[in-house]
């Protein structure tokens, strides 16, 4: 238990918080892609998180058993939305079906921004975190001094 | 430190080891303040500390034989971390409040601080005592 264990933590919320974005970004900017590698438009993306338990070394498992409570967060897998994609009618797409219906991302636009800002406040929050601890750490320098 | 110059100092230090378990506490909860499923751990700093100093009644069993084992002032603190039984689940079963989890950490920082504060005067008036109250001559 040190202060780095705590940073460490932080770190990996900010690191899941950024492939959260990330996903975020790919399903705006995908928004409209009707062509994909597997064929069809593009399914919306989604990150699942998981709790790790924060081991550095075989030392730090030896000397802590209460590191098992402090966990760090990991994206664990991400997973393709299985909604049916939007249908739009536009007979002038190259990709519409024979009634003329384009089958468009089942991306929504409200909902990726909504979550945007939930990611953007979470990495904000584990921003924070590190810096309490980098100035706990940077405080205890000054004992003794 | 139980013979030191200060019994405070020993305690200090045993607050500042807690204060930093508490930390690690708070950044795990705001670092998986998203995933699902997860439960809000809490330490309760004051009953640990209490159990640390051993000023709980019965909390710290006589050592009656020179072989007999017993936490010493020390010894690197155990703290009890729980999952919080007043966090409230949501959808997805996680019970972190995070504007509830800066606070905390807010506090622990403040109070961290203050326990440092509190170290240096001790030291400095072991200083000043070692040097026969005379300052850095």
């Amino acid at each position: 238990m040190d202060f780095f264990s705590s940073m460490r933590v932080s770190a990996s919320g900010l690191d899941a918080q950024t492939k959260r974005m990330n996903t975020i970004s790919s399903n705006i900017a995908n928004a409209e892609t009707t062509r994909t590698a597997e064929g069809g438009p593009y399914k919306r993306k989604d990150p699942t998180f998981a709790a790790v338990t924060d081991r550095e070394s075989f030392g730090e498992i030896l000397e802590n058993a209460l590191d098992e409570q402090v966990q760090g967060v990991m994206v664990q897998e991400i997973t393709e939305d299985q909604r049916a994609p939007r249908m739009v009618y536009n007979p002038s797409h190259p990709d519409a079906n024979p009634e003329g219906y384009v089958a468009l991302p089942n991306v929504n636009p409200v909902e990726e921004m909504a979550n945007m800002i939930s990611a953007q406040r979470s990495y904000e929050a584990n921003v924070t975190a590190m810096n309490a601890a980098k100035a706990m750490g940077q405080k205890s320098l000054e004992i003794g001094r | 430190m139980d013979a030191g110059f200060d019994s405070a100092i020993g305690a200090l230090n045993t607050a500042l080891n807690l204060r930093l378990a508490n930390q690690n506490v708070i950044a795990s909860n705001i670092a998986n303040a998203d995933t699902p499923g997860y439960k809000s751990k809490t330490l309760d700093f004051e009953s640990s500390l209490r159990e640390a100093l051993g000023t709980v009644e019965g909390a710290r069993p006589e050592a009656t034989h020179p072989e007999h084992i017993y936490r010493r002032a020390t010894d690197p603190v155990k703290p009890e971390i729980y999952d919080d039984p007043n966090g409230v689940e949501s959808l997805d079963g996680n019970t972190v409040d995070r504007s509830s989890e800066m606070a905390k950490m807010a506090e622990n920082q403040l109070l961290y601080d203050a326990a440092i504060e509190m170290l240096k005067k001790k030291l400095a008036m072991q200083k000043y005592a070692i040097s026969e109250g005379g300052g850095n001559r």
